[in-house]
């Protein structure tokens, strides 16, 4: 991993975020309806890379987009002719600013099912186009538990530049990846850091670890979820849950969608869209039986993909403990009580 | 407005006389001041029921059969509450021996922050209509104001408008969580969740999304209560309740001043007529 | 919530997005909704006594107007029709009794609505036409078909990439 830090200062960056914008495509968090969502931008003022984690939705529909054309299709006497859409999932490189680490890292577990049995292009184009220029958090949200996981936040590599406000008041601009090293040498923010800017990262690191209301011992939770498919539990946690899809739309790591075709005449294009495993129809079948009928049994789907199958298939979780699950829940469930209630019954 | 304590001593009396399988009520959020609807069937969890100005949930939500299918349940209702309850009734998807209902006569709940709601300044009946037991003193029907945002909205351009909406439809992101936490939406199979038919307009791109909230806030029309589950639940934060206040703005002043589910037996403004209604828009 | 009807030089320009411009002969694409025991036997009756009408409608038939849920309405706006016409029995004549009185109420809900979210009100029409109203529904299919021609194409909404 690069270790290679500019410092700079709160003018430095502004001048740094700047020369980005005017060099690339951009994306950032732009303010909408009271919160924020990733948006192309043109200039500085009409974004803010430091927007707080609570009211920010996640990274996903950049690179998974909350619907996209499969493919076109034609009837005619001769029969049926199926053709590509000509939508190009992304023309030229782009550059996304402020994005929280666990938004980061949400790709980066999005990758492992991308990259398995079936490559998809579209999603591997815009990875590889993409510098993702992100910015670590001075305080955890209400609702945070990234730092208990199975990933280092600290070292992260899910990014490719990491800005960090040290507690000195220097502004510490580090490429992690090469991509990113080369985005910072670009610009005209050059003095390297001086020899104390690693402690200081790391000092920085403490306070915000310490700054976490909810904590919990991963490895603990997974070993037991393992065993608890049939726990009682996963009813009471779930008693209150009216299956509103919210948590699986927002999530940055879910990556369930349907198919749906749109017909005009003879022609038509098929679309790929987001879909919840909370829905009760998800998992319905032609022939009318459904697996998954009540809440409580996809709740427990829900709960261990997240937490058992998905790192037992890909050897990473799928949670990355954003928390806007529980942020945007009109009933606050969060999946950290959930998986720390029913994990808990067995001691 | 503080209830804890009565709606705590109801619910034991109903568990010890054995009347009901189910307490719906609100308990108290861990980390903020929140609250979060409670579903309990353990009289042991009694004492962490609460219901203060932070209780904003539309609970008979939680009376549709994917919640509590053939249990006898308790529940605690504000106005607005009480009068989806009202229609659910009035529609046959509660039975009322199977309900003990909690009435409160609300003083009006607090948004997110911390402002007395939109809602709750406009509301036009603030105590329950139906219930078995009423807590606090009502104070009446009060006069129905039109909604301040849509009067300004229909003030402006038609273009500014349209592009206004435009800009709401294309940030939804069909989740459906509006459909799933109003609790007059309980059809089996949502019309517009139906894959097989040709109207399915399943993409979710700002025509879609405009297809699905269109068609959904007039299968309301003349029933919603005004509860704002809906733009409660949102996860984009959209002004849902301009669609329906617009409507509920045209039914009171076109039909005989109608406000949904206020009396018994009344089923919507949709489901009667009169011979004197409107009819110089038709050619 | 009246919106004047810009008109430039020879061409028409779209109510809803003035930056759309259609050329002069453009013609409108008008889907019209018709209950099979008024309108529809009072349209057949234009045709068989040979009266003119414009041939930019395009009729379904249904049981009644009742029967017309919104988002038959919408679903149209956002295919091929620039506008819709509605018609049924009129008020007392219909063949189940009252099922024009319901649709009358919901007609007036959909209209404002639609215009409220950004629609012209002329896009959205209703008429109620008998069986021996041959000359009226004529007249009234033109009415629409002018009204929706100076309202210029519509664009706002439309399914994309076809």
């Amino acid at each position: 991993m690069s270790v290679f830090i500019v410092e700079t200062d709160k003018a430095g960056l502004q001048k740094f975020y700047e020369e980005i914008i005017g060099k690339f495509e951009t994306y950032a968090p732009v303010e909408k309806f009271d919160k924020y969502d990733y948006k192309k931008v043109s200039n500085l003022s009409e974004c803010n890379p430091d927007s707080p984690i609570e009211t920010t939705m996640s990274l996903k529909p950049l690179f998974f987009p909350k619907t996209a054309k499969i493919m076109k299709f034609q009837e005619d006497s001769s029969g049926t002719t199926l053709s590509e859409t000509d939508e190009d999932p992304l023309a030229g490189s782009r550059v996304i600013l402020g994005v929280k680490h666990c938004d980061a890292r949400g790709l980066q577990v999005l990758d492992q099912v991308y990259n398995w049995d079936y490559i998809d292009t579209d999603y591997q184009k815009r990875r590889i186009n993409t510098v993702i220029v992100s910015t670590r958090c001075d305080k955890a949200g209400n609702q945070c538990f990234c730092t208990s996981l199975d990933y280092d936040v600290e070292n992260s590599d899910a990014h490719d530049v990491r800005i960090v406000n040290g507690l000195d008041g220097k502004i510490y601009i580090q490429g992690v990846t090469e991509k990113g090293e080369k985005l910072i040498k670009s610009s005209s923010i050059q003095q390297p850091a001086s020899d104390g800017a690693k402690d200081e990262l790391s000092k920085h690191y403490k306070a915000f670890d310490a700054s976490f209301r909810l904590k919990m011992n991963y490895t603990e939770v997974n070993a037991k979820l393992q065993k608890l498919f049939d726990s009682p539990e996963f009813e009471t946690v779930s008693s209150n849950c009216i299956s509103c899809n919210t948590c699986a739309f927002i999530c940055p790591t879910c990556h369930c969608f349907k198919i749906s075709d749109e017909k005009i005449k003879d022609t038509g294009v098929r679309y790929k869209s987001y879909d919840s495993c909370n829905n009760g129809y998800f998992t319905l079948m032609a022939g009318g039986h459904n697996p998954r009928p009540v809440k409580y049994r996809r709740w427990r789907q829900r709960s261990l993909h997240k937490f058992v199958y998905y790192k037992e298939r890909f050897g990473m979780n799928l949670c990355v403990g954003c928390g806007h699950c529980a942020i945007s829940c009109p009933v606050n469930i969060s999946i950290f009580d959930v998986v720390n209630q029913v994990s808990k019954i067995m001691q | 407005m503080d209830h804890s304590k009565q709606i705590q001593d109801i619910a034991s009396k109903l568990f010890a006389e054995n009347k009901i399988d189910y307490f719906v009520g609100y308990r108290q959020n861990a980390i903020d001041d929140s609250q979060v609807p409670y579903l309990i069937s353990d009289p042991a969890e009694i004492p962490r029921l609460v219901f203060t100005d932070r209780s904003v949930f539309n609970l008979a939500n939680y009376l549709k059969p994917e919640h509590t299918r053939r249990k006898r349940v308790g529940l605690v209702v504000k106005g607005c509450d009480s009068r989806a309850l009202n229609l659910m009734l009035t529609e046959s998807q509660v039975k009322r021996e199977n309900v003990y209902i909690i009435g409160i006569c609300c003083e009006g709940v607090l948004n997110e922050k911390g402002e007395k709601a939109q809602n709750c300044i406009e509301c036009v009946m603030p105590d329950a209509v139906v219930y078995d037991e009423m807590i606090g003193t009502p104070t009446g029907k009060r006069e129905y104001i039109v909604n301040a945002d849509i009067k300004e909205l229909a003030t402006i351009a038609l273009e500014k408008r349209a592009d206004y909406f435009e800009d709401i439809f294309s940030n939804c992101i069909r989740c459906n969580a509006c459909r799933h936490s109003c609790p007059l939406c309980y059809c089996a199979k949502c019309c517009i969740d139906q894959e097989t038919s040709t109207l399915y307009h399943g993409a979710n791109t700002s025509s879609g999304a405009m297809h699905a909230l269109m068609t959904w806030s007039l299968h309301l029309a003349g029933r919603c209560v005004d509860c704002r589950n809906c733009e409660k639940a949102c996860p984009s934060h959209l002004p849902l309740h301009l669609l329906h206040k617009q409507n509920e703005s045209v039914i009171y002043e076109n039909f005989q001043q109608h406000l949904a589910g206020m009396e018994k037996d009344d089923r919507g403004a949709f489901y009667k007529y009169s011979l004197s209604d409107p009819d110089d828009f038709i050619l | 919530m009246e919106t004047e009807v810009k008109e430039a030089q020879g061409k028409i320009i779209s109510a809803e997005n003035p930056d759309i411009v259609a050329p002069a002969d453009w013609q409108p694409v008008i889907m019209g909704i018709l209950c099979n025991w008024c309108s529809y036997a009072g349209s057949d009756l234009t045709g068989t006594s040979r009266i003119q009408y414009p041939p930019n409608i395009r009729i379904i038939r249904v049981p009644c107007s009742s029967r017309v849920d919104p988002w038959f309405i919408i679903k149209s706006l956002q295919t091929t029709a620039d506008g819709v016409l509605i018609s049924g029995c009129h008020p007392g004549d219909c063949h189940y009794i009252s099922g024009n009185y319901f649709a009358r109420r919901r007609f007036l809900v959909t209209k404002k609505l639609l215009n409220f979210v950004g629609y012209h009100e002329n896009r959205v029409q209703f008429s109620w036409v008998s069986a021996a109203e041959g000359p009226k529904f004529a007249k009234v299919v033109a009415k629409v078909t002018e009204d929706i021609k100076k309202l210029g194409p519509l664009h706002r909404y439309k399914k994309e990439n076809f």
